[in-house]
């Protein structure tokens, strides 16, 4: 095992566990901006360093610092402590889990080996996703019945059997989706996206499989247990459900268990159906043969990005009142001096490219950065159409909810499965 | 190397899952020291480069089937005043081994007698989902399409007794 298998595989453990996390924090911060949004008021925007809102992101470590210094309580009721402290862990490793096969770039192909980019190279691909998705169940059970509490069952009862009844219409929206592309690997699932259909439209599982898309959207939507299907935790109800009985981190680790179910249940969305790391039109190849006026076009576009983004904090981090000594004023020409510094490295980065590094292994590291910016780009715009949704449309009733699992989402699946493979074996 | 390490950790928890299933008397306790037994012959199946069933075992057995039991735990409420009280525990468990004790020297017989084989028996790509598919369809299509029905009534039986109730 050479140094460089070695850099490889830590880097890529990194991405698979770090990033997820990270996006835990853009997501909450994305969920309470986003809601705010959609309600027409301005969502978390006081809490600061020296002055520095960010945008509201210092919200969530003033969160963090709050539930890691909050007593930890278990009630005295509960017989069974092992299981209770066990359920949220079983939460949160479970979705991190998840995402250790998902594809974040084509494969790599570095100093004479060739490197999978998934934490864990391995081509039962989704079969993996499917096996861990049915240990999180496991966590909201023993959650809801270890809590000893009528409404923690209720909760975990409402939960475990949706996840149960969801995971059929989704498990058949994805034998369809696999009929397709012939590979349970998610490596070559994207790397069959690159292509296009009748040479200009790229083949994405959206355009392939309209009607398993919006299936498999719904159910991974019930799945994750949000709105307008999180009865499990239906305040007006039962209050919170499972976790009702939770506090401090261990209710921190239900928390972010489901932000980072949110966040890879979307980037499987992206990787099934929105072609994964996948450039429209632009596939692996084309990107290594033109890399040098790809890298051109960026220095170009950079700048451009950059003048609008920055357009976009004037406009927005200002006070809407005159003050005296107004700290926004302040505040908004740091965050652009550090966005056009941002800008100016990347434009160094892209020139030291050109004119010293280009062709050969720097080449491909490029494209590999390029998609992986792309992948990240897609999954954050997924997760916006999770909040989206969240915030627009109510809650089902518990019986409308197991309705449209069972006698819409069942039955269209299977109509989606007899389609498919009509149109398989008449034209493949 | 490591790979020796791996099965014996693997075989002794799995043995421990199922001696807890058997010794533990809460239901919950027993069905989760199940699950650990299910999760580690996953791994064992792992070892033995069956890919495919290493994933069908974590999906169907400790997934499904034990999620569904858990549930089922979980909706009875059982705790532990509500279980019978068995006092001829140990004597069942006492013949049990009695009976058992034959059948686990057969088992010892024949794994004494298996060849101690270093070099990978397998070729490259056994066990992965292509290939056994492409044994199971080809090779085997009838009794695969035989035993899918033999689940199609089990299924439609289940529907019918559950739908006499309403």
């Amino acid at each position: 095992m050479s140094a460089l298998d070695i850099i490889m595989i830590l880097l890529r453990i990194a991405f698979g566990v770090l990033v997820p996390l990270s996006f835990v924090a853009v997501l909450v911060w994305m969920e309470r901006r986003g809601a705010a949004y959609f309600q027409d008021r301005s969502g978390p925007n006081r809490c600061n360093i020296m002055g520095f809102r960010a945008g509201g992101l210092v919200q969530n470590l003033a969160d963090a610092i709050k539930l890691v210094f909050k007593e930890d309580v278990v009630p005295g009721h509960i017989r069974h402590k092992f299981y209770f402290i066990l359920a949220p862990m079983l939460v949160f490793i479970t979705a991190l889990l998840c995402f250790a096969v998902i594809p974040f770039a084509d494969v790599l192909l570095v100093g004479g080996s060739s490197y999978i980019m998934q934490a864990i190279p391995t081509d039962i691909g989704i079969l993996w996703f499917l096996a861990i998705v049915g240990f999180g169940v496991y966590g909201i059970i023993l959650a809801g019945w270890s809590s000893h509490n009528k409404y923690g069952v209720l909760g975990g009862l409402r939960a475990a059997a949706q996840v149960i009844s969801y995971e059929i219409p989704m498990g058949l929206a994805l034998v369809s989706l696999l009929a397709v592309y012939g590979t349970v690997n998610l490596t070559e699932m994207a790397q069959y996206q690159g292509q296009l259909l009748f040479g200009f439209i790229p083949m994405w599982g959206v355009v392939l499989q309209p009607l398993g898309v919006i299936i498999f959207i719904v159910a991974a939507f019930a799945e994750t247990n949000r709105t307008p299907f999180d009865l499990a935790e239906g305040e007006s109800e039962i209050v919170a459900g499972f976790h009702v009985e939770y506090s401090s981190m261990k209710f921190a680790l239900f928390f972010m268990g489901e932000y980072v179910a949110m966040f890879v249940s979307s980037a499987l969305i992206v990787t099934l159906y929105f072609g994964s790391y996948q450039i429209p039109w632009l596939a692996t190849d084309t990107l290594l043969a033109y890399a040098r006026p790809v890298t051109v076009l960026l220095m170009i576009g950079l700048p451009v990005i950059g003048y609008f983004f920055g357009q976009w904090i004037k406009k927005n981090n200002s006070s809407h009142y005159r003050r005296e000594h107004d700290p926004r004023i302040r505040e908004t020409k740091v965050y652009i001096a550090l966005l056009w510094s941002l800008v100016v490295l990347l434009e160094v980065i892209c020139l030291g490219y050109l004119l010293f590094a280009a062709g050969g292994g720097a080449d491909r590291i490029l494209v590999a950065l390029l998609q992986i910016g792309t992948f990240l780009l897609k999954t954050f715009l997924m997760c916006f159409v999770y909040v989206w949704v969240r915030w627009t449309l109510p809650r089902f009733r518990y019986d409308q909810l197991q309705k449209i699992g069972w006698e819409k989402l069942l039955p269209l699946s299977l109509l989606n499965i007899f389609i498919t493979s009509a149109v398989i074996v008449a034209f493949g | 190397m490591i790979d020796t390490y791996l099965f014996f950790g693997l075989a002794l928890l799995s043995v421990l899952g199922a001696l807890g299933l058997i010794l533990f008397r809460h239901p919950m306790n027993g069905a989760m020291s199940f699950v650990v037994t299910l999760i580690s012959l996953a791994g064992l199946y792992a070892l033995l480069s069956a890919k495919l069933i290493f994933a069908i075992q974590l999906i169907v057995y400790a997934g499904a089937i034990m999620s569904l039991i858990l549930f089922i735990i979980m909706f009875l409420n059982i705790q532990e005043e509500d279980l019978p009280v068995d006092t001829a525990r140990w004597f069942y468990l006492a013949g049990g081994i009695v009976l058992l004790a034959p059948v686990a020297g057969l088992l010892l017989k024949i794994v004494e007698s298996l060849p101690g084989e270093a070099e990978p028996l397998t070729e490259a790509g056994f066990g992965g989902v292509k290939q056994v598919g492409l044994v199971l369809f080809q090779q085997w299509l009838l009794p695969f399409e035989i035993v899918s029905i033999l689940l199609l009534v089990a299924l439609v039986g289940a529907v019918v007794l559950a739908g006499k109730r309403g």
